[in-house]
């Protein structure tokens, strides 16, 4: 392997550093003093004999000099500079190279620190999942406030005891007293419980922070609702669907903005660009304005075109006409999205904002995840649980459906403290460079409550009663409960 | 004492409690009973329905954690049901979270009451439900 200019540095430190002047080292190994003067000042490339030969000489890890370290080191650095936090800073990733060379020490530790940094970043969310999620504690607080409940009506009884017979006053003191009892033994569980866990952490990244603003706002902006109409009203936008939408975003975006974007521009880039031009300065600033929650740039950035696309798939798919066809199509994400001509991504995105008061369809969870088990997309529902960093669980369709590229994968299951949801996952296919790189797929996945699938097509067929047969899932590793589960790939960070 | 005899508003009144907790039965059972209902127990949500199915009641009293059939379920059915959809529902639960509560009212509970109750006021919602 080819060292790196540094490496004539690093052997003129060493040596100096053990005293070794450079005629006595090019002795040593036989060379010319001038030559490994030129080795020294980075004129001269060596390898293979000669650096063992040096390293064995200055007592030093061949790695430490063919470079192999310090690319180590670099390639870090560049993850660093990389980190979303440090964006700002604008890094040269040619300095990073001077400060691995001429101060390696330093470079490990910066290196050593971002590791370090990354892995509690990690445990944090981890901890704060587990806690949100953990079935252990709705089951510990229901039973806790259950027996507070039996305390509490009996002691209600017994205090009003002037007009009770005796032997009814026996009994209610006997509920008091056997419930107590059992309310102690409780709250030791729950302290100890306490013990071994952590206290939850708000996330603090930029996706994180725009999920939380989201969920906050219910998925649902009714400003944006009626921005998208005016939109459709102006550019003369008459038929549902993006096929009725084309002409008529074309138009307005040359009439108005001036703009011509190339022909045969995927609608939804049309809608977005109309979108963006018409209401950034209005309605999709208003929104942003009130979005109190995002604390930093990069979320505010996130949360902007997040709120642009929902904009330009209001445009396409206008609220009434969508709800009225996913009710009639029992909420088939792919009917939907061939009669609104967006396709099944855009139509399942939609159906996760249907939350009109009044015209509402039944609430969906939707995440999108590509083959590495990177988790693009999150819509989680109250009682869903979904992990904000890393993978979910490897039995959830969204992953079973990169199997079978193009098929629906639907999936009854249940979460270990006994929620059901019904889970539907297709591959979609995301632009990408085309032949011969390779293709871009990504799975994205539908869920709704088993209580409400009856209501879609995706239930059909299903048992959806609370006792009949579920695929046991969980929400992930880390934070899962099902100690004997074969697809477990991490150790639980909490042993329950 | 509010949960005093009251027999001129409520007597001939039926009550359904269904919850699994037996002490929490007992003592429903007895300050419903002295406020002039008569009272019936169902522990699971099989039960609940088989007997809402051939017993006419006033006034049902849902826990949420049910065993066999859970409260959201036996909710939904009742709801579903056209001889039974008008009978009002008191959902008695300890899982007080507003997302339990918003699921609740979707499907169509009349009343909520989060566990721990005072004996007072659950009897005075049982008795705003029949007077409804």
């Amino acid at each position: 392997m080819t060292p790196l200019p540094l490496v004539g540095p690093r052997i003129r430190d060493r040596r100096r550093a053990l005293g070794v002047t450079q005629a006595g080292l090019a002795s040593t190994l036989g060379i010319s003093a001038s030559y490994l003067n030129l080795i020294e000042a980075g004129r001269r490339r060596i390898g293979g004999a000669l650096l063992k030969q040096i390293a064995e000489a200055l007592d030093l890890g061949i790695d430490d000099l063919d470079g192999a370290a310090e690319r180590r080191v670099l390639s870090d650095l560049a993850e660093l500079a990389a980190e979303p936090l440090l964006v700002g800073l604008r890094l040269d990733p040619a300095t990073a190279l001077q400060l691995a060379g001429h101060h390696p020490g330093w470079a490990r530790a910066l290196v050593t620190l971002h590791r370090a940094w990354l892995d509690r970043g990690r445990t944090v969310s981890a901890l704060s999942d587990r806690l949100r999620h953990d079935p252990f504690l709705p089951d510990a607080v229901h039973k806790l406030l259950t027996r507070v409940a039996a305390i509490k009506s009996s002691a209600e009884i017994v205090q009003g005891a002037q007009d009770l017979a005796p032997d009814q006053l026996r009994r209610f003191a006997v509920i008091v007293g056997s419930d107590s009892q059992r309310l102690a033994e409780l709250a030791q569980v729950l302290a100890a419980y306490f013990e071994r866990a952590h206290t939850a952490v708000r996330s603090v990244t930029p996706v994180g922070e725009v999920d939380d603003f989201l969920a906050d706002r219910g998925h649902h902006f009714p400003a944006l609702e009626d921005a998208a109409e005016a939109l459709r009203g102006a550019a003369g936008i008459t038929g549902d669907g993006a096929q009725h939408a084309e002409a008529g975003l074309a138009n307005y975006l040359a009439r108005a903005h001036g703009e011509h974007l190339p022909p045969a521009s995927p609608r939804m880039a049309l809608a977005r660009r109309a979108a963006e031009l018409a209401c950034s300065d209005g309605p999709l600033a208003d929104e942003l304005r009130r979005a109190t929650t995002l604390t930093n740039e990069a979320a505010r950035r996130r949360a902007g075109q997040v709120l642009t696309d929902y904009l330009a798939a209001a445009v396409l798919m206008p609220y009434d006409a969508f709800l009225a066809a996913a009710r009639a199509m029992r909420f088939d994400a792919e009917a939907l999205g061939r009669t609104f001509d967006t396709g099944f991504a855009a139509a399942c995105e939609r159906l996760t904002t249907l939350h009109r008061p009044g015209a509402e369809g039944p609430p969906f969870a939707l995440m999108r995840v590509d083959a590495a088990g990177y988790l693009s997309r999150r819509v989680p529902l109250p009682r869903l649980p979904m992990p904000r960093h890393g993978s979910a669980c490897p039995l959830w369709a969204a992953y079973q459906a990169l199997q079978s590229p193009g098929a629906i994968v639907r999936q009854l299951v249940e979460f270990p403290g006994g929620e059901r949801f019904v889970m539907v996952a297709r591959t979609v296919e995301q632009p990408g460079p085309g032949f011969p790189m390779p293709r871009r797929l990504a799975s994205l996945m539908l869920a709704c409550d088993a209580l409400y699938a009856d209501q879609t097509i995706y239930g059909d067929g299903l048992d959806l009663s609370s006792t009949a047969p579920a695929l046991p899932v969980g929400p992930n590793c880390r934070i899962c409960t099902r100690t004997g589960c074969a697809y477990r790939q991490e150790d639980p960070m909490i042993d329950a | 004492m509010a949960a005093g005899p009251e027999f001129e508003t409520s007597a001939a009144r039926k009550v359904l409690i269904a919850e699994d907790d037996a002490n929490i039965v007992e003592s429903l059972s007895f300050v419903l009973g002295r406020a002039g209902f008569e009272v019936g127990a169902a522990l699971d949500g099989n039960e609940v329905l088989r007997r809402l199915r051939v017993e006419p009641f006033d006034v049902l009293v849902l826990d949420l954690m049910l065993p066999r059939r859970n409260g959201f379920e036996v909710l939904k059915a009742i709801k579903a049901e056209p001889t039974l959809r008008a009978l009002p529902v008191l959902v008695l639960t300890a899982k007080g979270q507003p997302q339990d509560r918003r699921l609740v009212e979707t499907i169509g509970a009349e009343a909520f009451m989060t566990k721990p109750f005072s004996n007072t006021d659950l009897v005075e919602a049982v008795r705003r439900l029949v007077r409804s």
